[in-house]
């Protein structure tokens, strides 16, 4: 990593841990939400479909085990790339102008915003652990990361294009209609619908309830329609905060030895 | 942009999780059911909004307010100002979700109903705006918001037929007041009562600590 790319990202982290508050409520939400979720509901008996086309039958209590960290994870994870990303058109343009390429501040906003997305699932994976054991963990705590980087960027994407809260209210109204409702295995039949895949939680969330109750994998499709979401998101946040806190050098008529940042 | 979502979400929120809200319930113990279950999601949606309203309301706006403050207008007046601007809001989501709610599926007791989704949203205006009187960071504070707005779903009686210490939500009365209005049952005076007294203390939290984030270094 170049130095400067270094400095960047640990001024990013440095920036983090000034905010203990911050961190306590990226532990405490998850961990209160997927506690009080899994507490309080009724093992009711529920048949729902898994990837590959079986029937299973668990219980309401196992389901909300099951799928609740997905959208703790998601809600954390959103919110924090709308606020990473207003951070960081507020202050990496600055940095830009002093001498950053904005490659450079870019990735250091990303590592960031990974980290934060990594903090809620491994709180999220320790507190699910405790209540709900998944019949092959790879795939579901591979589904939480995939969960957390896709609406970690969606929350950026937000960010980057509305005010901090119309972003809020859009990131919070998308998490609790894709992964709360549409995706969510505890309503209407237990399988999504057809039009359901064309949200980014589909994929995710079928690899979730696949982990959680098969020990064989049969959504490979699923996992790649979700790295498919991870890559694109990361590509438009990457050219988008590029963009945004670019600066078009060009070498001043009178000084050629000086180069005008202009934005 | 936000005035959009401050019109679009009630209306999809009461339109999209009413439908579902009543399974999630039962999963969870409650007894949600018919109409109180799309009545419980517009108080949710007028909650949410005018938590989050308040808390940016608060936030984004504490310098300007510290500088009219001391360029002669007082704390209290801008208190004032900022807390109307901020009923106002919380009364035209609040409307909008409750419109939604009638349309969609009739109400029994509509002053009802429209008292307790307006309760909501004053509450949370309360809650958000203590939370930003305290909060500079804006993560922290729209979590802090989902926060106490998920243990009060959690603990509200639209989600859990138990009680316990946790059961004593903020908008516990004007959830029950909604319920039973969804469900064609009029709320008694004790009732009535108890919902104006949580939102008489909501506002009073909401304009101290206006009057406290304006005045600070007045």
């Amino acid at each position: 990593m170049p130095a400067r790319a270094r400095v960047a990202t640990v001024m990013g982290f440095r920036e983090q841990m000034r905010r203990p508050l911050l961190l306590i409520l990226i532990v405490i939400i998850p961990a209160y939400v997927i506690t009080r979720s899994i507490a309080t509901t009724l093992a009711t008996p529920r048949q729902i479909a898994i990837p590959g086309g079986l029937q299973i039958t668990t219980t309401m209590k196992e389901l909300h085990g099951a799928v609740m960290a997905g959208t703790a994870i998601a809600f954390v994870a959103g919110l924090c790339g709308v606020f990473v990303m207003q951070s960081a058109l507020a202050g990496d343009r600055r940095l830009v102008l002093a001498g950053f390429r904005a490659g450079e501040a870019v990735s250091a906003r990303l590592a960031v915003l990974a980290a934060d997305a990594a903090l809620v699932v491994a709180v999220s994976l320790a507190v699910t652990a405790l209540y709900f054991q998944p019949a092959s963990w790879l795939p579901f705590a591979g589904a939480t990361i995939m969960i957390g980087l896709i609406y970690g960027l969606l929350g950026a994407l937000f960010g980057a294009v509305l005010d901090k809260l119309s972003a809020t209210y859009l990131m919070l109204f998308v998490v609790m209609t894709d992964l709360g409702i549409v995706q969510d295995p505890m309503f209407g039949t237990g399988t999504p619908a057809q039009w359901a895949v064309a949200l980014p939680g589909y994929g995710p969330v079928r690899v979730m309830v696949e982990g959680a109750f098969s020990s064989k994998f049969d959504a490979g499709g699923e996992l790649l329609l979700s790295l498919a979401w991870v890559a694109a998101l990361a590509i438009g946040v990457y050219v988008l905060l590029r963009r945004a806190v670019g600066v078009h050098s060009e070498v001043s008529p009178r000084h050629p030895q000086t180069r005008i940042g202009r934005a | 942009m936000t005035m959009v979502m401050l019109v679009a979400i009630p209306v999809f929120f009461v339109l999209v999780f009413a439908s579902v809200l009543g399974e999630f319930a039962k999963a969870l113990g409650g007894t949600l059911a018919g109409g109180a279950t799309s009545a419980i999601s517009a108080g949710w949606a007028a909650a949410f909004l005018c938590g989050a309203l308040a808390f940016f309301q608060v936030s984004s706006s504490r310098g300007a307010d510290r500088r009219l403050a001391a360029a002669g207008l007082g704390a209290v007046r801008v208190a004032i100002a900022r807390i109307s601007a901020a009923v106002a809001l919380g009364i035209t989501v609040s409307a909008v979700a409750f419109v939604t709610l009638w349309l969609r599926s009739g109400i029994a007791h509509p002053a009802h109903a429209a008292a307790a989704i307006l309760a909501f949203g004053l509450i949370y205006i309360g809650i958000g705006t203590l939370i930003g009187s305290f909060v500079s960071g804006a993560l922290e504070g729209s979590l802090l918001v989902v926060l106490v707005f998920s243990i009060d779903v959690f603990s509200g009686p639209a989600m859990t037929s138990s009680g316990g210490v946790l059961s004593f939500g903020p908008t516990r009365d004007a959830a029950k007041m909604l319920i039973a209005a969804g469900s064609g049952q009029a709320s008694n005076a004790g009732e009535w009562f108890a919902v104006a007294a949580t939102v008489f203390v909501a506002l009073a939290v909401s304009l101290a600590a206006f009057w406290r984030s304006a005045k600070s270094s007045a």
